[in-house]
């Protein structure tokens, strides 16, 4: 069976191509064409022939109706249609967000394996798609999905920040260290000044990454606010990489401290998963325990 | 501001206008194609039906565009940029619109601006005002009004109303982001029957739920569980929930919030462990740790 981990589960450039939507049939200018051919015909009609005046006005007027009808009936398809569909794209990120990483790599499939009936949901789907694709630890082909809709579409600026991030993320984990450091720098121009959590992190991963642990404590220091008030539970991600930078450093107090912290936050499994860098302090140091009355679930931060 | 009875009152006359304009428009086309002999004109149906038509699109597009100014709100409330919002929200609720589903969205809009201006009054009466009309296929605007409405009214202190609203959405498929929001609503009224059993049933889900949620309402749920935990005698999970919400927030504005909670933090000034530990922090990565 094909899993999220092959390439070919989800192939991006089959799904890039294969998600474009369909150009718009004018159905608009078909009706308002139809309505003008009746109008001239009905008149030719009348005034060529007299005698079915009757018949004409009865068949133009219903003519008249029908486009109307039709109209109203296609327009109500098409927006239940495009509902369908953001409905579809509502439950992608209900899946995200709730990690179910199965469920949601076989709904994006499905939705970007053929053509989207909104160039917006195709965006979002896109978006997620990169997200998945990263979960799976497949991090060229988040990268692909990154540049392309950067490349194709033009997105707000807070949506454009958070592909931003995803990206320079990604190539962190893939260790592009040169494009990640002018991603960031892009990051840093784009962001105008605005305090970004996101971008926060990416440099203290950047600097844990790199071997520059006294940079990632002072950055992790500076930015510790920004992390409690943007990312909420996932400040856990910070504590474990100023964890991390403590060890480097041998400060293993400290270390401890942080790391008790990160998994009272965020599971020790996530974090692992999520930097390869602090699965060593699991061995090391003692995550926070978790209270009995939730040993037995799989929620909790801690693993 | 626009005080939420006119609004409601405007609301109400907009929509009662739109429905009788909608029939003229309908009854005109009837009329000019079952009974165009009518007319004396032999083209005179026919320049009337054109003539309905062209009202109707025009109307339609005025329409639109004010769906439009309304739809830009939510954006607006959630970035804090109040004044914008009340700007647009009011512009289109005093705009006439032939659609039934605009006029009820910009209500809706202006519920949920109240709501984040914390004047929980007009919020519950708008909110009201508009769960009494008929929603037809925008259930998720019924859904969205009750969650406002239960807040508001808890911070009425309404219990009973808050109570009606919450069990109301238990009748609803409720997507991921409104289960959210009701967890946070439906513990902020548990506390207050000190339902503390209660409170704490599906525990897991209840914690991984508010993981999700924004930090100062996960902070708050995961506070108000560990409120529960301590009155339970629970006094393992009470402190471990307490230190996830210390990792988070200012414990000092979480009980300016709600006083209840410093019974978790007590002393003689709930102290901001988070600021506190960022403070220490901070000042010991520039001393010992950076050198």
């Amino acid at each position: 069976m094909e899993s999220p981990h092959s390439t070919n589960f989800l192939d991006v450039h089959e799904l890039i191509e294969r998600s474009q939507p369909r150009p718009r049939v004018a159905w608009f200018a078909y009706a308002a064409g139809i309505f003008l051919l009746v109008v001239v015909a009905s008149a030719l009609v009348n005034a060529r022939v007299p005698g079915a005046k009757g018949v004409v006005d009865l068949f133009s007027k219903l003519a008249m109706v029908g486009i109307i009808v039709g109209m109203s009936m296609l327009m109500h398809f098409v927006v239940r249609r495009q509902r369908e569909e953001m409905r579809q794209v509502e439950a992608l990120e209900e899946l995200v967000q709730l990690r179910r990483w199965p469920d949601a790599a076989l709904l994006v499939r499905g939705m970007l394996s053929t053509p989207t009936r909104t160039p917006q949901a195709r965006a979002q789907a896109m978006i997620f798609l990169a997200s998945i694709l990263a979960r799976y630890h497949r991090f060229e082909d988040a990268i692909a999905v990154h540049n392309h809709l950067l490349d194709s579409i033009s997105f707000d600026e807070a949506t454009a920040h958070g592909i931003r991030l995803g990206r320079a993320m990604a190539m962190l984990r893939e260790d592009h260290l040169v494009d990640a450091d002018r991603a960031i720098s892009e990051l840093r121009r784009t962001s105008q000044g605005r305090p970004s959590a996101g971008l926060a992190l990416v440099e203290l991963y950047r600097d844990v990454k790199t071997g520059h642990p006294t940079e990632a404590i002072e950055h992790f220091h500076e930015s510790l606010p920004l992390f409690q008030k943007q990312l909420g539970h996932r400040t856990g991600d910070a504590y474990a990489l100023l964890a991390k930078a403590y060890d480097m450093r041998g400060k293993e107090t400290h270390a401890a401290a942080a790391y008790e912290k990160a998994t009272h936050l965020t599971a020790v499994s996530e974090l692992n998963r999520r930097y390869p860098e602090v699965v060593s302090l699991s061995a090391k140091y003692a995550a926070a325990p978790l209270p009995p009355e939730l040993r037995t679930t799989t929620a909790g931060a801690a693993a | 501001m626009m005080p939420a009875h006119s609004a409601i009152s405007r609301f109400r006359r907009d929509l009662t206008l739109g429905t009788i304009l909608n029939a003229l428009l309908l009854a005109g086309v009837f009329v000019c194609t079952l009974l165009g002999g009518a007319f004396s004109s032999p083209a005179g149906d026919m320049i009337m039906l054109m003539l309905l038509i062209v009202i109707w699109m025009t109307l339609g597009y005025h329409s639109m565009k004010n769906s439009r100014i309304a739809a830009n709100s939510p954006s607006l409330i959630a970035s804090g940029q109040f004044d914008l919002a009340e700007y647009q929200i009011e512009k289109s609720l005093k705009n006439f619109s032939i659609f039934r589903t605009s006029k009820l969205l910009s209500l809706h809009h202006l519920a949920v601006l109240r709501h984040a201006q914390r004047r929980w009054a007009d919020a519950a009466e708008l909110c009201n005002a508009l769960l009494r009309q008929r929603l037809g296929s925008l259930t998720g605007l019924a859904r969205q009004s009750r969650l406002i409405l239960a807040d508001a009214l808890l911070e009425l202190g309404d219990l009973n109303g808050s109570y009606q609203a919450i069990n109301d959405l238990y009748q609803h498929r409720l997507t991921l982001a409104e289960a959210l929001g009701l967890l946070h609503v439906q513990l902020d009224y548990q506390w207050r029957v000190n339902a503390w059993e209660q409170m704490l049933a599906g525990l897991g889900n209840k914690v991984e739920m508010a993981e999700l949620m924004s930090t100062p309402n996960g902070a708050r749920s995961q506070a108000l569980l560990a409120l529960a935990a301590q009155r339970t005698a629970r006094e393992e999970l009470a402190g471990w929930l307490r230190r996830r919400v210390e990792l988070l927030v200012d414990v000092s504005e979480l009980t300016a919030a709600r006083p209840v909670l410093k019974e978790l933090w007590p002393g003689p000034s709930a102290a901001s462990p988070a600021s506190a530990e960022a403070g220490d922090e901070a000042q010991r990565a520039t001393t010992s740790e950076l050198d």
